[in-house]
């Protein structure tokens, strides 16, 4: 076995510049995949983080607003009833014209908006809670109009752009991944050709001499894994640094500090970067071996 | 050891078959020249010998493998019991005289214990072991063939087939070529040795069979080249 080895890394010296392309080829088609992996796993966080806090908002129309600090009316009391009793709900908190001053006081405190704002401009609200942040435009449609109700507010609607801007991230480096790896398949598959027109002579004395044609063609496989394996470590390192040096920057900023969850370590050592070993492992073996069958003759 | 029934085989290029209906058996332990001009068919009878091509028609045994049908995958298996000698050696440039022998071992999966005491073994047979360690562009003509021959015997093949291996060597290397021959066919290996070499023939008075123009012209149990000419 120690000859079959011996000889693949043979060959990866041999080609040392098609070796490096193809080495980095990969590299950069791996990373993005893992870019797009970690994507994902973001934007599963950000979503887990905003679906708790979201709600539903059902406020009231300025009559019920001005008259009920404690949802005692016969309309707030219905409406609220009635939110309790939907199986898509799982909680309803009533807050005040007063209650919602206040907090409002406490956003925006040292703000000039605060001057504009009086207590009777804000109304009182219902904050509905869903069991399914998705299937808050039920609430939305049942409620809208009825009366004591001045309108209904979905806040995921709000968080949406936030999501549709990381999944189109997400998109891009998929897509951006697959370009690349591409043009990794098609450099390992020309690669090994190269390999296996120069080894000619040799692998058609090793034929003469009785060795199998998987004797003869393992080198080459392995060159080809060996290709994918470290391409997975590159793109893992190139990762980490990515994650040091820019991200943990971009997310710890002013603009994005807690608006997007920081990517952890763990998820890149521990999630992605396995992924990304065996995605390179298993691709460069299925090149290899696909154009050993279709175009190595010997 | 040997047997062709009835072979036939003709290349998709050419419409004069390269070998026509020919019949001929071979005896363990045998030493036989394939004689006749070139393109007489000697190389295609030993490619299909080393299953290198399938015959067209009729049936080419060696040992007990019906060479011509048998299945590619089973191909190596048959080449392991045979070695092959050329006139322009194919010894691989890049590695030693030790390693060029070795690797006939290696690539069979041979463990290195074995293979580090009997490539040794093998290049004292064949005079070359103070060479070991030499590239085969510092080796003459003959040294080159030895050491061609002793990565062809150094697995004990049944069979040894040699084309031209004297072919580019001067007289007198080529006799020390053929008692190296000799000398490997008395260990019970069959040979068959393709040539154009006269004297050698004419010499050794061995089993000769003629081809010409693909078909078998003569036989002699102990022949010599050819009469006329």
């Amino acid at each position: 076995m120690l000859f079959v080895w011996r000889e693949a890394f043979a060959g990866l010296r041999r080609n040392l510049t098609m070796s490096i392309a193809m080495v980095i080829t990969t590299a950069i088609s791996l990373g993005l995949l893992g870019a797009g992996l970690l994507a994902v796993r973001t934007i599963d966080r950000t979503e887990d983080l905003y679906y708790s806090l979201i709600a539903v908002q059902v406020a009231l129309d300025e009559p019920t607003s001005a008259a009920d600090p404690d949802c005692s009316s016969p309309v707030c009391a219905g409406l609220r009833d009635e939110l309790e009793a939907n199986p898509l709900v799982s909680g309803v908190e009533y807050e005040s014209r007063d209650a919602a001053f206040e907090r409002f006081q406490r956003i925006y405190a040292g703000q000039s908006i605060l001057q504009l704002v009086r207590p009777q401009s804000l109304p009182a609200t219902l904050r509905v809670t869903m069991a399914d942040p998705l299937r808050g435009t039920e609430i939305v449609e049942q409620f809208t109009g009825r009366p004591g109700v001045r309108n209904v507010v979905d806040q995921r609607s709000t968080v949406q752009d936030l999501f549709s801007f990381l999944g189109s991230v997400r998109n891009a480096t998929f897509g951006l991944a697959v370009v690349q790896a591409l043009a990794a398949l098609l450099l390992i598959s020309n690669t090994i050709q190269l390999s296996a027109f120069t080894r000619r002579t040799e692998v058609g004395i090793m034929r003469l001499v009785g060795a199998t044609r998987w004797y003869t063609q393992v080198p080459f496989l392995i060159e080809a894994v060996v290709t994918g394996l470290v391409g997975a470590v590159l793109a893992t390192g190139g990762l980490v640094l990515g994650k040091i040096f820019f991200l943990d920057r971009l997310l710890s900023g002013r603009l994005l500090a807690n608006t997007i969850p920081p990517v952890g370590m763990s998820d890149l050592l521990l999630y992605v970067a396995p992924v990304l070993v065996v995605v390179g492992a298993v691709i460069a073996t299925l090149t290899g071996y696909a154009t050993l069958r279709l175009y190595v003759r010997t | 050891m040997i047997r062709l029934e009835n072979v036939t085989k003709v290349y998709p290029t050419s419409t004069r078959p390269a070998l026509d209906d020919v019949s001929v058996e071979v005896e363990r332990g045998e030493f036989v020249f394939l004689i006749g001009p070139s393109g007489s068919g000697k190389s295609t009878l030993l490619r299909l010998l080393l299953r290198e091509d399938v015959p067209n028609e009729g049936n080419v045994w060696v040992a007990n493998w019906n060479v011509g049908r048998l299945a590619s995958r089973r191909v190596p298996r048959l080449r392991q019991r045979m070695g092959v000698v050329f006139q322009d050696f194919r010894l691989l440039p890049n590695k030693t005289v030790a390693e060029n022998v070795a690797f006939a071992l290696e690539v069979i999966g041979k463990p290195r214990h074995t293979i580090r005491t009997v490539v040794p073994e093998v290049l004292d047979l064949v005079n070359l072991a103070g060479k070991a360690d030499r590239m085969p562009s510092e080796l003459s003509g003959g040294e080159a063939q030895r050491v061609a021959i002793a990565r062809a015997f150094v697995n004990r093949p049944l069979v040894l087939l040699a084309d031209e291996p004297t072919g580019n060597l001067d007289p007198e290397t080529s006799t020390g070529i053929m008692t190296l021959l000799e000398r490997i066919n008395r260990t019970g290996t069959t040979v068959v040795m393709a040539t154009h070499d006269r004297q050698i023939v004419d010499s050794m008075r061995r089993r000769v069979v003629e081809l010409s123009s693909g078909k078998l012209a003569r036989d002699d149990s102990r022949g010599v080249y050819g009469t006329g000419r």
